[in-house]
């Protein structure tokens, strides 16, 4: 029998991403929904108090002004649906956050903790009584502490350094970690050592190549799906239309060794494409997080050893 | 991410260290692609047609046709900045209207008609550069060859090698290039430009009949030539009526709606979302191209006379479109190229070929253009399942050949329709239409935008208010303007209105080639299990 999974990845925080996503299994019969990796925002947004009743906030060069408590739950569900944590503070709050660093860090850490718990509150209640399989794996960009945040969910499975069964006898071994980034996040390490993380990973599995799929947030270096613009690792400056292959050489090697019949990735969002790298189909459906919208793809499985067909999805 | 344009002074973003944080892609690059596209030269050749409206000012019809491009601008800005997506029109439409409506639109104005702009390059490149210089260096029965069935097929053959190359080299090295053909083409542009203002108007006159004597064996060829101007010629730019300067919009649109050109392929830009950004580039670009060309005709009138160019546009179109005996003309059917003239002021045949070399570097920077836009329309809509997925097949080293291959095929049919079938010339402005009434749908899809795709546009940094619709609006009114002109064409001034049966045919087999597609890929699609409009459909939030 046939198996449809949809992937996508990427969301960074976008609370209208998240819904969505959870939502793409009815909507694209999907069996399996698989989130590849870097949940968590990047930005909080301070939702300054200026008088009694009255905030106002900054955000994509507009100023937002925001009279009562309706327009401040409106105006922080916009920031949510951006990808952005709303933070409401007094002028004096927020310039003791601009002056410590440590101080920051720690509100980052709650609101990215609090928004995880309070999203797989609402997926474990969508997902009641379904028999729909959601499996979530952090990528790069999430801290270590959200697995276990994932982990007290009724419905979700984490995906993180496990293989885990899929319908139809597959399997699915998948890791959010990745090669070196200019940016020092949380789960990146060198390559040698990330291999080595894969395969331990991978020897996991105990079905044949045709009946394995991998979720591995980097993607495999020097294909379609791992050109993003060249930078300077100290300035983080791009220039021009220069553009570089930044995928992970680890990955690729494994991809190239093991020859799982899928190996779905994410990590670069502009490098939205599919490519064949030997007997495996690997996708990078890439992230339109910060429109809305969900970026993804839907693979069917044919039961047997065969990759039916996929398709690209924005939805 | 909010930049630091009208940033109050205090904290407004706290951000994290995590991927992706980088500054966007330089406004040198943008604004290169829109100025190139709205090419100077697209322009100067598009005045050829402006003699079979004679009433109408060149001048008034360039700044107010500007004017409402400037809307286009502010139009596609938006709609990048909300999906910055390769495949630009395509992607909009789909997603605001339908998967249907923008594969049709966007196939038949970002493929289909591309094949015919092929051989308008073509004929651009050889008139403009490659057959003055062949009569400088004396190869004349070259550049007469040119000018046959044979030579325009293999101009176009030409064509289409050079641009499916400067594909294959990827954006960055076409971009390289670019910047390289952009300053030198400039540098010979103000060569050109230091002549005609130091040029008195009697030693041009003198400089055109010797080299018309030298290279056309043509006496008092200056004074031959202004007696081929058409009846009721405007005696500047400046003059005409207000009804046939109005005429003239569809005329000027020919090489001024372009500065959007670029708006399929800003999925791989970075820094795309910036909607002020996205604006300067293309404005930047379409405003220096108009500043320029009116420097141009106003060093034309001073140096050359408004009359004599005129007449001299109206020799070569009647020659072309056969109301004039070319052996009346001193250059017979060649078209008397401004920047051939121009070069002719300076009696060096060196210097005369190497500027007119240089100065064609402003057309070659802007040949992959033809094919590097067309080449993500069709990616997206194989990534969609429209095309099959090996129509999205690149090479290890980035090329991608298939996408490539259903530009140039094609291309060289058309091509050679176009060499060979004299009529097809007069579809000229087809090429120009199609695109038209895609950049027609498309600003509709702006319009709908805010309640036909609520959760993108929520989520852009588009100003909320009602302006930017109203924008839309009026942009739809002035392109929807151009269209009823091309096609209620009751004089047939612009050759591809309901009169001419060929123009007809010729878009009816291209739209209706892309609603088959269509339609083919939805059955198909459909008995596979997945409709293609629940690709592009929006997933619901509650």
């Amino acid at each position: 029998m046939k198996v449809r999974v949809f992937f996508a990845t990427d969301v960074h925080g976008s609370e209208v991403c998240w819904r969505k996503f959870i939502n793409s299994a009815a909507h694209y019969e999907a069996d399996v929904l698989i989130l590849g990796g870097d949940m968590t925002g990047k930005a909080i947004v301070p939702i300054v108090q200026t008088a009694p009743e009255h905030w106002r906030y900054h955000m994509l060069d507009i100023t937002h002004e925001l009279e009562g408590s309706d327009e401040l739950a409106k105006g922080e569900r916009l920031i949510r649906d951006h990808g952005y944590y709303p933070v409401a503070l007094t002028p004096e709050e927020r310039d003791e956050y601009t002056s410590n660093e440590e101080k920051l860090e720690e509100l980052f850490h709650e609101q990215m903790r609090q928004t995880v718990a309070s999203w797989v509150e609402w997926a474990d209640a969508r997902l009641e009584g379904s028999k729909i399989q959601c499996i979530v794996c952090p990528g790069n960009d999430d801290r270590l502490d959200i697995d276990d945040i994932l982990a007290t969910s009724k419905h979700i499975m984490v995906g993180e350094g496990n293989v885990l069964d899929l319908p139809q006898g597959y399997q699915l071994a998948s890791s959010g970690w990745t090669n070196l980034t200019p940016w020092d996040t949380p789960r990146e390490e060198d390559e040698p050592k990330l291999k080595e993380r894969l395969l331990s990973i991978v020897k996991q599995a105990t079905v044949p190549p045709e009946h394995l799929v991998f979720g591995m947030h980097a993607p495999p270096y020097d294909t379609q799906l791992d050109v993003a613009p060249k930078i300077d690792w100290e300035t983080l400056t791009v220039q021009g239309q220069d553009s570089a292959h930044v995928g992970s050489t680890a990955v690729r090697e494994v991809i190239e060794e093991v020859q799982p019949i899928l190996s779905l990735h994410g990590h670069i969002h502009e490098s939205r494409a599919a490519v064949r790298i030997g007997r495996t189909l690997a996708v990078n459906p890439g992230s339109s997080y910060t429109e809305g919208m969900v970026a993804g793809v839907v693979v069917d499985l044919d039961g047997k050893n065969k990759l039916k067909r996929y398709r690209l999805t924005s939805g | 991410m909010a930049t630091d344009a009208g940033k109050p002074a205090e904290q407004t973003l706290f951000v994290r260290k995590a991927s992706g944080l980088v500054k966007g892609w330089s406004t040198g690059d943008g604004f290169r692609y829109s100025f190139f596209s709205t090419n100077i030269f697209l322009g100067i050749w598009g005045f050829l047609y402006a003699v079979f409206i004679p009433g109408g000012s060149v001048f008034w019809s360039i700044i107010i046709t500007t004017l409402f491009v400037l809307l286009e601008v502010v139009v596609y800005a938006g709609l990048i900045s909300a999906m910055p997506r390769a495949g630009g029109d395509y992607i909009w439409q789909s997603r605001v209207f339908h998967s249907s409506v923008g594969f049709v639109f966007g196939a038949t104005g970002w493929w289909f008609i591309l094949w015919l702009w092929i051989p308008i390059y073509a004929a651009l490149c050889v008139n403009s550069f490659i057959k003055p210089i062949l009569r400088i260096v004396g190869a004349g029965g070259a550049a007469d060859w040119l000018a046959t069935s044979w030579g325009v097929f293999v101009a176009s053959l030409a064509t289409i090698a050079l641009a499916t190359y400067l594909v294959a080299v990827g954006m960055k090295a076409y971009a390289n290039f670019q910047k390289w053909a952009l300053w030198i083409g400039l540098a010979g542009c103000a060569v050109a430009a230091i002549l005609l203002l130091v040029t008195t108007k009697a030693h041009f006159i003198t400089s055109f009949n010797r080299e018309m004597l030298h290279l056309y064996g043509a006496k008092d060829a200056y004074q031959a030539t202004v007696k081929n101007a058409g009846d009721g010629m405007p005696s500047s730019m400046f003059a005409g009526n207000f009804k046939d300067t109005f005429k003239l919009i569809p005329v000027m649109a020919f090489w001024l709606l372009w500065p959007v050109w670029g708006a399929t392929l800003y999925g791989e830009v970075r820094g795309a979302k910036d909607f002020r950004k996205n604006i300067y580039q293309m404005a930047g670009g379409l405003l220096a191209a108009v500043g320029i060309v009116i420097v141009f005709l106003i060093l034309v009138t001073k140096t050359m006379g408004w009359a004599f160019f005129e007449a001299s546009a109206n020799g070569y179109m009647g020659a072309l479109y056969a109301y004039i005996d070319p052996a009346k003309l001193p250059a017979g059917s060649d078209y008397l190229s401004p920047t051939a003239m121009t070069s002719w002021i300076v009696n060096n045949s060196a210097f005369q070929v190497i500027l007119i070399a240089v100065i064609s570097l402003i057309v070659f920077g802007w040949w992959g253009t033809v094919f590097l836009s067309s080449t993500r329309m069709i990616f997206a809509s194989a990534f969609d399942r429209i095309l099959p997925e090996s129509v999205a097949k690149v090479t290890s080293g980035g090329v991608p050949v298939n996408a490539l291959l259903l530009m140039a095929i094609p291309s060289v049919v058309v091509s050679a329709f176009y060499a060979f079938q004299p009529s097809f010339v007069q579809l000229t402005y087809d090429a120009t239409l199609v695109i038209a009434a895609m950049f027609f749908v498309t600003g509709l899809a702006f319009v709908f935008m805010p309640w036909r795709a609520k959760a993108i546009w929520q989520n852009s940094a588009l100003p909320k208010g009602p302006i930017l619709p109203i924008i839309g609006v009026i942009y739809v009114l002035f392109m929807g303007f151009n269209l009823w002109l091309w096609f209620y064409d009751k004089l047939n001034v612009y050759g591809v209105g309901y009169k001419n049966k060929n123009s007809m045919i010729f878009m009816a087999i291209l739209y209706v080639a892309a609603i088959v597609i269509w339609i083919i890929a939805w059955a198909i699609r459909k008995r596979q299990g997945m409709a293609l409009e629940a690709v592009a459909k929006e997933i619901p939030v509650e």
